[in-house]
């Protein structure tokens, strides 16, 4: 399918490798190289945006898991966030807990409020599930910033860096390490989750849950098994920005948020293995890019209004995810396809 | 006793005017299946909007509100050519995510254009409160109440007996049987979109003539969805009766569980309906339950 010329599968184990030729595996490797080194090479300011990428990237991985394979609609995705990250910052801060334990338990607890919000999903599919998730993400934010015994409500928690037996990680650079390798444990998993038993049954639940039902699919376990995994994939990403960002308030994970998660989503290509890590890294660029040159515009053009520079960002934001479902609906995942497929045929396209 | 009327009296007030915002929304769905989530940017911007043109630009209130239909004719017919119709036919997934793309660049052009956060409209209503038994309401609300009933029951005799009513509520059913009859649907989709942004610019209008124009509206469009889900997608007169409905939980509950949970419940209301409509009557207390097929 999407071998190049020439190359024939001899057994079973290398027709499913995901990586399968000898060019693949050196691309592959000289990628990660190149990006585990990126501390050595990029200065402070840039590795805090890749960190961002990377705690992005795993909680849009749970959203397609949800979204892109699953079909089940997610509003509410940076109110799961919070719940990881409110669960890292009670059990690290109060109880002192070894990080990698509470990030096990903020993925868990994030994953169980999220089979909580996923029940109406039993009855009810599309619109009606997306209004739930939106209340699931006003409830949360609401008890994040209400319950103030445990959350100290809009003043927020602070949190302490992670630290891995003698490992802390307190700077930028150590935070890249740790946040970058469970960013690849993430693809990895989702990768191979959508190839297995479990990411096919989604994708039939996806495509038409009834004739999905009629082929022996529990629907309802499904749903619930995939509001379980990608709100666990949140609550893994809520707890590292927590410890990353070292401070956290029901700010951070405001509804706009959610919104801009669907549209990294959409713009990365729903349903696609590649999807959320090309449209984060794009999204979040494109976020650096305006606050670098707003600011620039609005002094070199003086006649522009003052809001100029808070209100751009939502503004192209808004316009490309807009742009993307009209123009390009299958996203940036189905260009990259389209781009590896006329590589592999060049010079002869038939 | 005294304090349950005074709530009551409130909730009903308040509720009209989610019931008013709520009808924008059925109107969408009744006959495109497309669901608005860009409800609250629509009733923020148009509220903006007057705002420019009643303190800002010094218009007449009369002029004003000429151009602030005007201006929700044009930000509906807008909406529906450039982001709706490309999209006719795909799932249904692209089609909330396109509103709620739509929602995100009109809360940017509202930062950009008025970056001042809070304002107020000029007064439109009379402001003596009126005494209803030991009860207080300001007449605004009463006012605010009236001008929704108006509204509904037009709509309701436009979907009833008008022709483009009667073919918009055809569309809603089928789409290509209604091709087939040779109805212009584009004309169809494009009409409802305009109404739904005229509902939504009167409701955000009444709405912050009362108290003011905040970042708030957004948020009580997100409450209005609660009035939806309440009295079933596709009916008005769901609309009617689950607003005033949201409107009393919220003020009797804000009334007396505030006490015992803290402040804020008032906010937090209208979502738990939600989920507990979600759970144990999805389609709501009027709406129609679809039977899907293969």
């Amino acid at each position: 399918m999407s071998l190049p010329c020439g190359i024939r599968n001899y057994s079973y184990a290398t027709d499913t490798a995901i990586i399968r030729t000898k060019t693949q595996w050196t691309l592959f490797i000289v990628f990660l190289l190149i990006v585990f080194t990126f501390p050595f090479y990029f200065p402070r300011f840039w590795l805090d945006v890749m960190n961002l990428i990377g705690i992005t990237t795993i909680a849009i991985i749970g959203l397609n898991i949800l979204v892109g394979y699953c079909g089940q609609l997610s509003i509410g995705h940076a109110g799961f966030m919070a719940v990881g990250a409110y669960t890292t910052a009670i059990l690290a801060g109060s109880y002192h807990m070894p990080f990698l334990l509470a990030l096990l338990l903020s993925g868990v607890s994030a994953g169980l409020i999220g089979l909580l919000f996923g029940i109406p999903s039993m009855r009810v599919k599309g619109f009606y599930l997306a209004i739930t998730t939106i209340a699931a993400q006003f409830i949360i934010i609401w008890v994040a910033n209400h319950w103030t015994d445990v959350t100290r409500g809009s003043m927020g928690l602070g949190v302490e860096a992670a630290s891995i037996g003698p490992l802390i990680f307190d700077t930028e650079a150590s935070q890249f390490f740790l946040i970058i390798s469970i960013t690849v444990l993430c693809v990895l998993f989702a990768t191979n989750l959508a190839r297995s038993r479990i990411g096919r049954a989604f994708i039939a639940v996806r495509d038409n849950d009834l004739a999905a039902k009629v082929m022996g699919i529990n629907v309802f376990a499904f749903k619930l098994l995939a509001f379980f995994l990608g709100c666990f994939f949140a609550g893994i990403a809520g707890s590292l920005f927590a410890q990353w960002r070292g401070h956290i308030t029901p700010e951070d994970f405001t509804f706009s948020q959610s919104i801009l998660y669907i549209g990294i989503l959409i713009i990365g290509g729903l349903g696609t293995s590649i999807g959320p890590i090309i449209g984060t890294v794009f999204i979040r660029l494109l976020e650096q890019c305006v606050t670098l040159l707003a600011p620039l515009v609005e002094r070199s053009l003086p006649g522009i209004p003052s809001g100029f520079a808070t209100g751009l960002s939502p503004m192209i934001f808004g316009l490309i995810m807009v742009l993307f479902l009209v123009l390009e609906p299958k996203g940036l995942a189905h260009r990259w396809n389209l781009f590896k497929a006329s590589y592999r045929m060049w010079p002869f396209s038939y | 006793m005294e304090q349950l009327l005074q709530y009551t009296i409130t909730g009903l007030a308040v509720g009209m005017i989610y019931a008013l915002i709520a009808l924008g929304f059925a109107l969408i769905w009744k006959s495109s299946r497309v669901a608005n989530l860009a409800l609250g940017q629509l009733v923020l911007i148009s509220s903006w909007f007057t705002y420019g043109i009643l303190v800002q630009a010094h218009f007449p209130v009369w002029a004003g509100m000429i151009m602030t239909i005007l201006f929700a004719i044009f930000l509906g017919w807008a909406i529906e050519r450039f982001t709706l119709r490309p999209l006719i036919g795909q799932p249904t997934l692209s089609l909330i995510a396109v509103t709620l793309g739509l929602g995100y660049f009109l809360e940017g052009i509202v930062i950009v254009v008025w970056p001042i956060s809070v304002a107020k409209l000029p007064v439109l209503f009379p402001q003596d409160p009126i005494n209803i038994g030991s009860a207080v309401i300001s007449q605004e609300y009463v006012w605010a109440a009236g001008i929704s009933l108006a509204l509904f029951i037009l709509l309701s005799l436009f979907f009833k007996f008008h022709k483009m009513g009667i073919a918009m509520r055809a569309a809603a059913d089928d789409q290509l049987a209604i091709q087939a009859c040779a109805v212009p649907i584009n004309r169809i989709f494009s009409l409802s979109w305009i109404f739904a942004c005229i509902v939504a610019a009167t409701g955000g209008v009444l709405i912050s003539s009362i108290g003011g124009i905040t970042s708030a509206l957004i948020e009580t469009g997100f409450k209005s969805f609660s009035v939806v889900i309440l009295g079933g997608m596709d009916s008005f007169i769901g609309c009617m009766v689950a607003g005033p409905l949201i409107g009393l939980c919220e003020n009797i509950g804000a009334g007396y569980l505030t006490s015992i949970i803290g402040p804020g419940i008032k906010d937090l209301i209208p979502f738990v309906i939600i989920i507990l409509v979600m759970l144990f009557k999805p389609y709501g207390l009027f709406g129609e339950e679809r039977i899907e097929r293969i």
